[in-house]
Parts: C-alpha cells; structure tokens; sequence
C-alpha cells in the first residue's frame, strides 16, 4: 500500500474538522498494522470502488464520540444516542468524501460507500488488503483513528 | 417515461406563460401554477405533482421556503429552480434545500426538457432498484449457499430495518457503490459461520484467519452475483462492490442506517444468518 494514499485522508481531516465547529486538527502517529485492526467503541466502515479498492475503518472510542458529537451538534451529548451516531455517520460520510475529491485532485478518481456504524468492546476487523495503515489523528486534542486498507 | 404531472411556481404571468409553453409542446402535463407560498402549498396538496418548477424570489417567500414546503406535504415531488439569479452560494443552498436542478432564466426548451426527462429518470431508476434488490439478493444468498454447500435455507423473516440491533457475533460488510450507494450486511453467530466454512472447505477450518477468509468471500460472492442480475437488469445502475471487511466482538451493536435497508432472516443447515441490504436515494447526481 502506498503511504501517498493516506494523504487525501489527512488533508480532508485538517479541512473539515475546522468547519465543524473544532479549533484544531492535528496529525499524531502514522502506525502500519496487519490485516486485523482491534477496536473498542464505535467503528464505521466505509467501502471505496474506482481506481483504488478498498475499505476505510474510522474508529473512536465511546467517549470521544460523545465530545465530537458534542461540538457537532454545539450541544453536550451524555448518551451515545440516536442523533449522536447520526452525527459520527454524516463525520465519516464528509471526512471520505473529501478525501475522494482530495484524490480526484490527483488525478486519482474513486466512489464511496454510505457508511455502516458498529459499536462494540474488542472488536476486531479484518480489513481487505495484507496492510492497513493507521493514521491518529486528534481534533481539539479528540482522538479518531482512521484505518486504510486498499488493494493493490 | 410515466406521465409527468407539472406544478409551475412563479411570479410573472409571463414566465408562467413561457414555461407552460414549452411542457405543453413536449407532452408534459401542466397541472397547476402558483404565485405564492399559501398557493404553492394548496395546489401540491390538490394537485398532487410528481414535478414542480421553482422560482427563486417570490412575493412574501422564496423558492426555498416553497421548496421545503412541498417536501414536507410530500417528499418525492421533485423541484427544479427555474431564476433569473444563478450564483454558487444560491447554487449551494438550493443543493441543501434538496432542489433537483438549477436553470438560469431566460431558458430554452430542449435545456427545460432534457432536464426534466433526467431528473425523472433518476427517480424512476431508485424505484426501479428499490423494487428488485430485496427479492435479488435473497435469491443470491440461496443460489450462493446452494452452490457452494449443496443445501438449501429457507427465509422465515423479513422487515424494514430501523433500530440498531445487536450481532450474533460475526459482521461481514460489502459497501456498495454505482448510480445509488448502499452496503450489504451479513451477520451470523461464529458456530454459524464456522459451519458454513467447515461445508465449503470439507474440512475444519484450521485458524480464525481461515475462517474469515472464507466468509468474506462468501458474501462477496453473494453480492457479487447479485450486483451482476440487478445490473443486466438496468445497466444504468453500474453497482459495483468494495472489498468485505469483516467484523466480530463482544455484544456488537449493529446501528440502523439513515436510509432504508430491509433485513432477511434465513434459516439454514448450518444455523441463522441475518441478509441485511439496502440503498440510498440520497445525493442524485446534480444537474
């Protein structure tokens, strides 16, 4: 897997987090996992088709979701409810879509999925390719992990 | 194409005038026109339109406030700008107010037309999908497990997703993504996918790598097939898959998208396994 490919993914988090309502959007580790990635709290998975294939897997624990959700929706969220998860999807949803136009920018054109949301303690997801790479990313020091697999 | 029933909104008797011209000529039904947004919302519920045209400044209101009036009496009728004033931010907005198309005053026919012709395809293509997928990926799922197991299941169960549900203990996703987006979801208990694995190989599956291997390539196989029929059937369509990723844990919650998915439950040899698909009428191509 190409490390290029992750770049879309940074510059559509360090875009869109701000417009959202957060102050900051910080790049943390660049970790290159194995084909399972293990994940406690809520995982969304979003599929991609076109000149790359392959899955994105965002992940972000339980209470980080809450505090996201919480400046999204410039309310404070304690339960992760029906309108929180609507507003990690539709975060998911923008976050790949600009990544996709971020890729269309480089000549490299591909298609999202919607999103499916997952909530679970230890789950662990196999992911396409032998090599996922995982970007940590923190927004107002919020940390979202976001886990690319494309084939090759 | 189905008869097409027209509302025109606008405040010039002209412009009503002009456009009632050309959908006359183009064997479009006019039903109604309105001025207003108290007119605009008695001649939708009257009339009942499948289109209306849209200006975007009106006495009292505007093509937005209209816009989202009709869509609250009935959210399938589709609504094409039709004003004078045409910039990205008025693009934008129209965009977030679910407006179909966008054409700047003054227009022509064949532009009006075509327009209308590929926003009412675009609608007639969902339909199209939504009525098929379900009855289609059923019958890949059978058709697959057949193939692959030499058995048969039987569905006992189906009904519109809504609520978020809990796993059984294996997830296998497959996004989907053509004309329409959506995803295919399959959930069943490990024991379930263990069994399955067991009847495609002959044999134990020796790792939990092996195992997961197999029933990612199973549901894409599934989806795979079913994509193939639903697209010879529309080539519009254009499905095609993402690779499966394939999820278990500890009491997953499964939550329910914000489109519509229907869910089928099958009973097979091996034990139940949850087919859960659907697409989303959401973002149609701008126009």
């Amino acid at each position: 897997m190409d490390v290029k490919h992750i770049n879309p993914f940074i510059e559509s988090f360090t875009n869109v987090m701000p417009e959202l309502g957060f102050s900051s959007a910080q790049i943390g580790n660049l970790i290159s996992k194995d084909k399972e990635v293990m994940s406690s709290g809520v995982v969304v998975i979003v599929g991609i088709v076109g000149a790359l294939r392959g899955n994105v897997a965002y992940s972000i624990d339980i209470e980080s979701a809450k505090q996201i959700a919480s400046t999204m929706m410039c309310d404070s969220v304690d339960e992760f409810d029906d309108n929180a998860m609507s507003a990690i999807s539709e975060l998911t949803n923008m976050l790949t879509a600009h990544a996709a136009t971020a890729f269309s920018n480089i000549g490299i054109i591909i298609d999202i999925s919607t999103p499916t949301m997952l909530q679970g303690e230890n789950v662990s997801i196999k992911m396409s390719s032998d090599q996922v790479l995982c970007v940590q990313l923190l927004a107002d020091d919020i940390p979202i992990e976001i886990n690319i697999s494309f084939e090759n | 194409m189905k008869d097409i029933r027209i509302v025109i909104v606008d405040d010039s008797a002209f412009s009503i005038a002009f456009i009632r011209n050309i959908l006359d000529n183009n064997g479009f039904e006019v039903v109604g026109d309105a001025g207003s947004l108290e007119e605009v919302k008695a001649v939708v519920k009257d009339k009942k339109p499948t289109l209306v045209t849209m200006d975007m400044t009106l006495p009292g209101t505007d093509g937005l406030e209209c816009t989202r009036a009709i869509h609250e009496i009935d959210e399938n009728i589709k609504v094409i700008v039709i004003s004078s004033m045409m910039d990205d931010e008025i693009v934008n907005e129209a965009k977030k107010n679910k407006v179909s198309a966008y054409l700047q005053k003054p227009i022509d026919a064949d532009e009006l037309v075509s327009t209308i012709n590929r926003v009412m395809a675009s609608d007639e293509l969902y339909q199209f999908l939504e009525d098929e997928y379900v009855a289609v990926f059923k019958e890949a799922l059978m058709d697959g497990l057949n193939k692959m197991t030499k058995t048969l299941l039987t569905y006992k169960s189906e009904y519109a997703t809504d609520e978020q549900h809990e796993s059984a203990g294996m997830t296998i996703i497959i996004g989907i993504i053509g004309k329409f987006s959506g995803r295919m979801l399959v959930d069943l208990s490990k024991e379930t996918a263990n069994n399955i694995a067991t009847s495609i190989f002959k044999r134990e599956t020796k790792s939990n790598d092996e195992l997961m291997s197999a029933l990612g390539e199973f549901s894409n196989i599934i989806a795979g097939n079913a994509c193939s029929i639903l697209n010879r059937k529309n080539k519009a369509l254009g499905l095609r898959l993402a690779p499966p990723s394939i999820l278990s844990g500890d009491s997953v919650l499964i939550s329910a998208p914000t489109f519509k998915t229907t869910s089928a439950i099958a009973e097979t040899s091996f034990g139940e396994l949850l087919l859960n698909v659907g697409f989303k009428r959401g973002a149609e191509e701008w126009m």
